[in-house]
């Protein structure tokens, strides 16, 4: 795609008003499509910026993990916040992408292109090797009928059941499988609710909230809580293994910092209150 | 010129910068009405409005907002020239006068309330008595309960340097011990000022006569009481409703002195709640677990839960003229063990004939009260502790401790996925929002500021800045435009649209030097 590659070679983070200018200009193009073709839109804006997204995510040394999006980094380069959430919500209909609730912090959720997803989760299910082969055909249950159907972030434990007998008998233990490998978890708000994650994630999520509280510091120890962004690109955040455009992203999304025009250039700025 | 003159003092319009900007930038020429001559810069078109009420609040409401401060103006001439000769029918200008002011409120530097309290102010609510809400009681975190007048002060103090003075408002009376512990909201009867309701964490709930400031009746409720709700259009029961730390809804009767019965569902307890604006026998609460209920009180049990993962796709054209695939054909979400009904049984509630519904088919329930203790479906992923509905009963507005306000659809009781920008609502209290009876604008306590959003698209309009503390609770006052507001620093404080330059500069003329709005520097 024309503007991935742009992206790439880009190396650095359009400030939010060019990142907003290559989605409408292609959405100019993509609206006169959607307003002959009216049933049929498969172009917005949402679909590009994840896209764009997708191809900046930072390659990680240690971990492999395919790229996933955070929803307030989709709130940062998309303007309209309602209609990210409303293309965001056809887009999980039409099983493009997948949302994800993390833990980390109140509302945070993840966005990942399904082809993706399943890649990871057969990475995950080939790296876990199940002490009794005849549990492991509930991973082929899981995705076959569970992934498919259910859109949601959660899942109740009775219908993950019926899900899951379409494929065979399930007892307890399938469920204890899927959870060991790292597909379904448990969180504190709800013990009878399961919510799908990402397998494997689990140190860059720890790398995410460790890298914002000090990215916030960062910009908290300077004089005026401010800083240009071009020199706040440069630097590199001990703690987290994602680069520092992503944590920019993602905290302009969820409102801790903002953007001001300036006569050197963008700065960010730490938002009060 | 004099009814133009009249009208700009009315109006309330542009600070002095505005003002000063424009008559620096533009000259006079622009200032003067000009007939059907708008500005070259911006495109007529924003200002097409058609005469239908309910088009006009949207098209005219969500353009005048977008807009800058110059196109506001522009409109306001145009529409007393199109008043002056009739186009424009005096309904119309009077929603676009009453939207404007609302959304250009400042700290009023022409009213201010003494407040008495010595703890964080829990509740405002002005009297909803017809065609006069002039009464402003207020109840604090040390068990006091106030009223002020808000239409007439008791004195003004007058500061030597702005010959503007404040008005004060001190309390037409401050009861000093009402409760022992703190009171979370306090009540008028819905039908006069004769009667108020206090509700108190000290597990009681007292009715009050204003006139005596006596306790004519109270209630002891099992546990400290979060939120009381009396409806305002009941006209076949008089049924306050409690929200307490405990589980059960209590419905408490005024005719009778004893709880009537309790409606049972929330897992956890109760944090707000609300009786529908449509119809008087439907109840909304809002619980600690993170679930909205719609009870209807003549039956047992929930009729509706609002899912915050079920949404109006598929279901309904969205709110705002935007393209959207609404009409996607796999609207059919896996058949779960909720019992959502997307055709809520609401008595009396006539549907709108240009929004089409898609029916579900129902899901099989032996009885819809039992059903639903098991549904877990939960509106916010926090407490939900603010619930507002509109005046015209179709939205239902809810902010939860995730920091998140949701718009929901009642009668499909669906999620409209409108997202209001980045906000953080403090999690220990239920607040108060406030939204303007046109349906515009709603005002959302933000920590130590109070944000504006417009309704319908999340944007933010407006921060009002003025606590020292976090802000519990706020409420706008129809008639005059103004916001009151209290928060944890013991304030209240007025927010009223902001005054036009021109009294400033007239005032200023008076005391000679000062150009008036009519003459420049240069004109002879």
């Amino acid at each position: 795609m024309a503007e991935s590659s742009q992206s790439k070679s880009g190396g650095k983070k359009r400030p939010r008003s060019e990142s907003e200018g290559d989605p409408d200009a292609d959405a100019d193009a993509a609206s006169l499509q959607s307003i002959q073709l009216e049933n049929d839109l498969n172009f917005t804006d949402t679909a590009i910026a994840l896209q764009m997204m997708k191809a900046q995510f930072p390659k990680l040394d240690k971990v492999v993990v395919r790229p996933f999006i955070l929803r307030s980094q989709l709130y940062s380069s998309v303007k309209d916040r309602t209609q990210v959430d409303r293309d965001l919500e056809s887009l999980k209909k039409e099983a493009v992408v997948r949302v994800f609730k993390l833990n980390t912090g109140k509302d945070d959720h993840a966005i990942m292109f399904m082809d993706d997803y399943l890649a990871q989760m057969e990475n995950a299910v080939k790296r876990y090797d199940a002490k009794d082969k005849q549990l492991s055909d509930v991973f082929d249950w899981f995705k076959q009928y569970v992934i498919k159907s259910k859109t949601d972030v959660s899942i109740s434990h009775p219908e993950l059941c019926s899900l899951l007998s379409n494929g065979g008998d399930v007892t307890e233990k399938h469920v204890t499988l899927l959870i060991n490998a790292g597909l379904l978890t448990r969180q504190l708000i709800d013990q009878n609710l399961y919510w799908f994650v990402i397998p494997n994630i689990g140190s860059i999520l720890k790398g995410l909230s460790q890298g914002r509280k000090e990215l916030l510091s960062l910009i908290n120890r300077t004089k005026y809580k401010e800083m240009v962004l071009a020199n706040l690109e440069k630097k590199r955040l001990r703690l987290s293994p994602l680069d520092i455009r992503f944590h920019i992203r993602d905290l302009i999304g969820s409102g801790l910092l903002k953007t001001v025009q300036s006569p050197i250039g963008l700065l960010i700025r730490l938002s009060r209150d | 010129m004099g009814l133009r003159k009249q009208v700009m003092i009315v109006l309330a319009r542009a600070s002095c910068n505005e003002l000063g900007r424009l008559l620096k930038n533009q000259g006079r020429s622009d200032m003067r009405p000009r007939e059907g001559q708008a500005r070259p810069a911006q495109p007529n078109k924003h200002f097409v409005w058609s005469r239908v009420g309910f088009v006009f609040r949207l098209v005219c409401s969500s353009r005048l907002r977008r807009g800058g401060r110059e196109e506001l103006y522009m409109w306001t001439w145009k529409a007393l020239n199109q008043r002056e000769d009739g186009s424009l029918r005096p309904s119309a200008f009077r929603r676009g006068v009453v939207s404007s002011r609302a959304s250009s409120l400042q700290l009023s530097n022409a009213k201010e309330f003494i407040s008495l309290h010595r703890g964080a102010i829990n509740s405002l609510e002005i009297d909803s008595t017809e065609g006069e809400g002039r009464y402003l009681l207020s109840a604090a975190s040390d068990g006091t309960v106030a009223v002020f007048d808000t239409h007439r002060p008791t004195s003004s103090s007058s500061s030597s340097s702005s010959s503007t003075s404040i008005a004060q408002h001190h309390p037409l009376f401050h009861l000093p011990r009402a409760h022992k512990f703190a009171i979370s909201r306090a009540l008028w009867y819905p039908i006069d000022t004769g009667l108020f309701i206090t509700a108190s964490f000290d597990h009681y709930v007292k009715l009050w006569d204003t006139n005596s400031t006596q306790v004519v009746l109270d209630y002891k409720l099992p546990a400290k009481v979060y939120g009381i709700a009396m409806s305002s259009i009941a006209t076949s029961h008089s049924l306050i409703a409690t929200a307490t730390a405990d589980v059960q809804v209590r419905l408490c009767d005024l005719a009778s002195g004893a709880f009537a019965h309790t409606l049972s569902g929330h897992r956890d307890g109760v944090m707000s709640l609300e009786w529908s604006s449509s119809t008087e026998f439907v109840l909304i609460t809002g619980g600690c677990d993170g679930a909205i209920r719609f009870w209807d009180i003549r039956r047992p049990g929930t009729f509706l839960l609002l899912d915050q993962s079920l949404s109006q796709l598929g279901t309904r054209p969205s709110l705002l003229p935007t393209p959207t695939p609404s009409n996607n054909e796999s609207t059919s979400l896996p058949a779960s063990s909720k019992s959502s009904s997307s055709t809520p049984i609401l008595p009396a509630q006539k549907r709108r004939s240009h929004k089409k519904i898609q029916l579900k088919p129902p899901t099989q329930s032996s009885h819809p009260g039992m059903a639903s203790s098991q549904n877990r479906a939960t509106a916010h992923y926090g407490a939900v502790n603010g619930l507002r509905a509109t005046a015209d009963g179709f939205y239902l507005l809810s902010s939860g401790s995730d920091s998140r306000l949701r718009l929901w659809d009642i009668e499909s009781g669906r999620n409209t996925l409108v997202n209001y920008e980045a906000m953080s609502i403090q999690t220990s209290k239920p607040i108060q929002l406030a939204v303007t009876p046109d349906s515009s604008l709603v005002f959302v306590p933000c920590m130590a500021s109070l944000k504006a959003y417009d309704l319908w698209s999340g944007t933010t309009i407006n921060t009002y800045r003025g606590h020292y503390e976090s802000v519990n609770c706020c409420f706008f006052n129809a008639q005059d435009q103004e916001l009151y507001t209290g928060s944890n620093d013991r304030q209240i404080l007025v927010w009223s649209p902001s005054i036009p330059a021109a009294t400033q500069i007239e005032e200023a003329d008076s005391k000679g030097g000062i150009t008036s709005i009519d003459q420049d520097n240069w004109s002879d």
